[in-house]
């Protein structure tokens, strides 16, 4: 965690030197203003979202999920961990907590990364908010279409992976 | 600050997640429900405020335009691969990534592109994975998933290509600016 901090505001750094040489200090002011203006709207959101996750944790039934998923539950285990992740709502404030939780709980890793996979592509939130409204049904359809077979080759891959992970 | 509409969904899940605790564990159940909401905060905000930042920054060094301009007229697996790349650094939620999506498709880019441009931000986003998944799920979590996942985003638009020849699923022609 501390590794990834570290990388993150490097990375931060960097990049706020290359703008700056760039633009100067006005360019600087902007994309200021604009992390700020995003995370305004996340103030009250992001608590909230949190609470509801951790709140939904301690009473979701965890213990019943992890013996459909399992680490042996194999492709059936996936396709129903791809299931679940698809209907799951909100964003990774609510999505992640949740799957660690559901890992963390004793469930297979290929499982949680089909779930993951399944709530990166069908997102039915984010379908019914964003994609439906600016790109019409009919994208909507042809991307669905497109992606139905992604979580399963997830799960699958990461499957095969796993014995190679140190 | 005021409240947006996906503002009260989260409260009204809140309250209804509160009250799920309280029927069934009593408030110790609650307080523990609170216990784990603080320490998560805790854990993602420095990140969120970097994240935050990045998108800031990022959004100044490359427009909207730019990405468009570099996609649009370009077509078979390189396109896809571009496609892929520019979903994977696209910063921020999707309040970013569909406004871009959608100057893709009106500047000429073709489904397989638009499509494998949204799974690589919505898969392999490299935003999402620094703020929440390598945070929250660990180092060996966020290598394995990543890494099965990279090959996806082609895999899509292609599938999408071989899709929209069908009429069922033929895409309308992209609206005029």
């Amino acid at each position: 965690m501390i590794a990834a901090a570290i990388t993150i505001w490097s990375i931060v750094a960097t990049l706020a030197l290359v703008v700056f040489r760039r633009q100067g200090r006005s360019g600087l002011a902007a994309a200021g203003t604009a992390a700020i203006d995003q995370g305004r709207a996340l103030m009250i959101r992001l608590p909230l979202a949190l609470l509801a996750a951790s709140f939904l944790m301690q009473v979701l039934p965890v213990d019943a999920l992890v013996g459909v998923i399992g680490p042996q539950s194999g492709l059936a285990g996936i396709a129903v961990a791809a299931l679940i992740g698809g209907i799951l709502p909100g964003g990774p404030m609510t999505s992640f907590p949740i799957a660690l939780v559901i890992l963390q709980g004793g469930a297979g890793l290929p499982q949680i990364v089909a779930l993951i996979t399944g709530w990166s592509v069908f997102a039915l939130h984010r379908v019914l908010a964003y994609e439906a409204p600016i790109m019409g049904w009919r994208f909507v359809a042809l991307r669905l279409a497109a992606s139905l077979v992604l979580p399963l080759a997830a799960g699958l891959m990461a499957q095969a992976l796993l014995p190679l992970v140190p | 600050m005021t409240f947006s509409r996906s503002d009260y969904v989260f409260l009204a899940l809140a309250i209804g997640g509160g009250a799920a605790c309280l029927r069934q564990g009593g408030l110790p159940l609650v307080a523990a429900g609170l216990a784990e909401a603080g320490w998560l905060l805790l854990i993602v905000l420095p990140q969120l405020a970097a994240g935050l930042l990045l998108g800031g920054l990022i959004s100044r060094l490359v427009g909207r335009e730019k990405v468009a301009a570099l996609l649009g007229t370009k077509s078979g697996m390189k396109g896809l691969m571009l496609a892929t790349a520019a979903g994977t650094i696209t910063p921020g939620g999707p309040f970013t990534s569909f406004p871009i999506v959608h100057a893709l498709w009106v500047a000429g880019a073709d489904a397989g592109a638009l499509i494998a441009y949204l799974t690589a931000w919505a898969l392999i986003g490299l935003n999402r994975l620094i703020v929440w998944e390598l945070p929250l799920m660990g180092a060996e979590f966020a290598l394995v998933r990543t890494l099965v996942c990279l090959p996806l985003p082609i895999v899509a638009g292609l599938i999408a290509r071989a899709l929209v020849r069908s009429p069922v699923l033929a895409l309308r022609k992209a609206p005029a600016e």
